[in-house]
């Protein structure tokens, strides 16, 4: 199967900062790829690659095995890439409906197709299992799981084949959390869709994910499936591996 | 679906949603029983309610401040700001003044202020976009720089800060015999002998058209998003930069047209035109529920805001037992306290 994403040797500097080096690993469509690493690995500078915000300084990035250059965040998303920020990106005083269609409204002549844009906001908000009794209401009512169900749902409905999530359930609450990860799950079993789930949290990691990448300092520390990743490793991985048994080692000592 | 054990409804969370304009409506009605009941007891009521004169003086300043209060609010939501306004007044007055004296036919003169307003309302948003400066210390640059330039010009070219233009307009202000089409479409008091000046009619077509663009359109959500978060904004693809630049050319464009309606009707352009009215029209849309910090508020609270502001300002003539400076007082508080109404209100519909 051609992976719906694959980095070949790509590196990223900030000036005379490696921010990533020599990356290589691959998304399939239909999984969850749980990319995991600690502060400052380069998570986030990864998914800013792929979503066009910054441009690789070495190596290529295939889209569906073509290689891509994008240029603005703009060609990523008419690319199939839809990313959520870990700020989602929503207007909090504007309707649940407003926010989904913001920037792609749907028109009949001149004006808001409310009606329209209503009844698709509602349909695609239960597909993901919310059911938004009234979208006219600001989405400053709703909880913060329910946005980011909210901005996942946008972001398959405008076409995304890709779907990153960056750190999505780190600043709720436990409740939210798990409503978070189902919603992850029913993206999952549309099929088609292959999701980048971004994440500190090892549990979540090993209940979602189908592909692990541990990035560490900028480079691949490990990636696999299921079966070639010790999941009972996980977490020293993330921490980042033999650092970490450097640090037990001097710890015991003591 | 609605079987689906995992579908939860969001509905029921505050089903009492405010709309920005709500404090405006409670500050419109207390206002005017306020006044009500002072003309009454000063026995002034008919000639501020009842009577033609009485009727006009807080209709046409409401739409004078409304015109302006329309670009302020908009610009308002959008997270921007405009001081530069009522010093765009006189300058556009000037400007189409200099061009009738100079010769230029009328209906060119007016095209040319238009192009010439909305060009500087082009050049600061783009100085505000492209500099990140706040646009409060931008405008408060063309504050003081469109007044001079316009009192420079006809000092230069007439020696003179007052320009007249009677001579000039046919028929002349007041005259009424054979209206032209000019005056159909900038004088309509002259033209069909109607009792309001001509900004009380453009004051009710600019705000149904704005409130219906700014309701209804993307260019609307756009505003609104703009204000509330303009990085999120950009991130969904939002043409940030482009809204905020037009929204100036409103503001100045909106400037421009009371400046000219101005000279249309009283036949001379004056350097001290529209001075304070920036801070008038922007008291409006903060009665109005208009947010400092952008993404929230409406055109149609900003009017009713101006209409508040209207009636106390007017008002306070017919009441002669409250001394006139008090007016300022009572606006002060008026301001603050529905800055403050207005605050509880936005609260509670994002913390519901
Ligand atoms: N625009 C930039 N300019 C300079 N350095 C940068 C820039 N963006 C990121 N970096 C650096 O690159 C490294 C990786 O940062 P990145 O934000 O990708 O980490 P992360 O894995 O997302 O961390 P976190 O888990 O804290 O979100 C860090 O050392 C960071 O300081
Ligand atoms: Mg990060």
């Amino acid at each position: 199967m051609i992976p719906s994403i694959e980095f070949r040797g790509v590196s990223k500097f900030f000036g005379n900062i490696i921010a990533l080096k020599d990356i290589s690993f691959k998304v399939f469509k239909g999984e969850i790829t749980a990319l995991l690493g600690d502060n400052g690995a380069g998570k986030s500078t990864l998914i800013k690659l792929l979503s066009g915000v910054h441009i690789p300084s070495e190596g290529e990035i295939l889209l569906s095995g073509e290689p891509v250059n994008f240029k603005s965040p703009r060609q990523a998303v008419s690319a199939g890439i839809g990313t959520v920020y870990q700020d989602l990106a929503l207007q909090p005083l504007m309707s649940v409906t407003r926010n989904f269609f913001l920037g792609r409204e749907i028109t009949k002549g001149l004006f808001l197709n409310m009606p329209l844009m209503n009844t698709i906001t509602k349909k695609e908000m239960a597909k993901l299992g919310i059911d938004v009794a009234d979208p006219t209401q600001p989405i400053g009512t709703m909880s913060g799981g329910q946005r980011q169900t909210l901005a996942i749902a946008r972001a398959i409905y405008f076409g995304a084949n890709v779907l990153i999530l960056d750190e999505p359930t780190s600043a709720l609450g436990q409740k939210q959390q798990l409503e978070v990860l189902r919603t992850i799950k029913k993206v999952k079993e549309l099929g088609d869709i292959a999701i980048i789930f971004i994440t500190h949290n090892d549990m979540h990691a090993k209940l979602l994910g189908d592909r692990f990448a541990f990035l560490n300092r900028g480079k691949v520390l490990a990636e696999g499936s299921r079966d070639e990743i010790d999941m009972n490793n996980l977490r020293p991985l993330m921490a980042g591996g033999a650092e970490l048994e450097k640090l037990e080692t001097e710890f015991s000592g003591r | 679906m609605a079987s689906d054990e995992r579908i939860r409804d969001i509905g029921l969370i505050r089903r009492s949603i405010s709309r920005p304009e709500l404090g405006s409506v409670f500050g419109l009605i207390i206002i005017v029983i306020t006044f009500m009941t002072l003309t009454s007891i000063s026995g002034t009521f008919g000639a501020m309610w009842l009577n033609p004169i009485g009727i006009q003086a807080w209709v046409e300043l409401a739409a004078f401040v409304g015109i302006l209060a329309i670009g302020a609010s908009l610009l308002m939501i959008a997270g921007e700001f405009d001081l530069s306004m009522g010093a765009n007044i006189a300058l556009a007055g000037h400007s189409f003044a200099i061009f009738v004296l100079f010769g230029v036919p009328i209906e060119l003169a007016i095209i040319l202020t238009f192009i010439e307003l909305a060009f500087l309302g082009f050049i600061i948003g783009v100085i505000v976009v492209r500099t990140g400066l706040p646009s409060f210390i931008v405008t408060l640059a063309f504050w003081f720089a469109s007044r001079g330039f316009a009192v420079f010009l006809s000092q230069t070219f007439f020696n003179q800060s007052r320009l007249s233009v009677k001579a000039n307009l046919k028929p002349p202000p007041g005259g009424g015999e054979d209206p032209t089409l000019i005056d159909n479409i900038f004088a309509f008091d002259k033209a069909f002998g109607v009792p309001f000046d001509a900004e009380v009619y453009y004051f009710i077509i600019l705000v149904f058209i704005v409130a219906f663009i700014t309701n209804r359109t993307p260019y609307g959500n756009w505003i609104y998003a703009s204000g509330g978060d303009p990085v999120a904004a950009r991130a969904v693809g939002v043409p940030v930069a482009r809204v905020k630049i037009s929204l100036f050319m409103i503001s100045t464009s909106l400037a421009c047209l009371l400046g000219i309606l101005t000279v249309m009707t009283s036949g001379a352009s004056d350097p001290k035109a529209g001075d304070f009215r920036e801070l008038h029209a922007i008291a409006a849309a903060v009665i109005g529920g208009c947010a400092l910090t952008g993404g929230y508020g409406s055109v149609v609270g900003a009017v009713l805001g101006a209409l508040i502001f209207a009636i106390a300002s007017r008002g306070i003539n017919f009441v002669p037992f409250i001394d006139n400076n008090l007016f300022r007082v009572m606006l002060g508080m008026l301001i603050l306290g529905s800055a403050l109404l207005n605050q509880f209100l936005r609260d509670r519909i994002v913390k519901g």
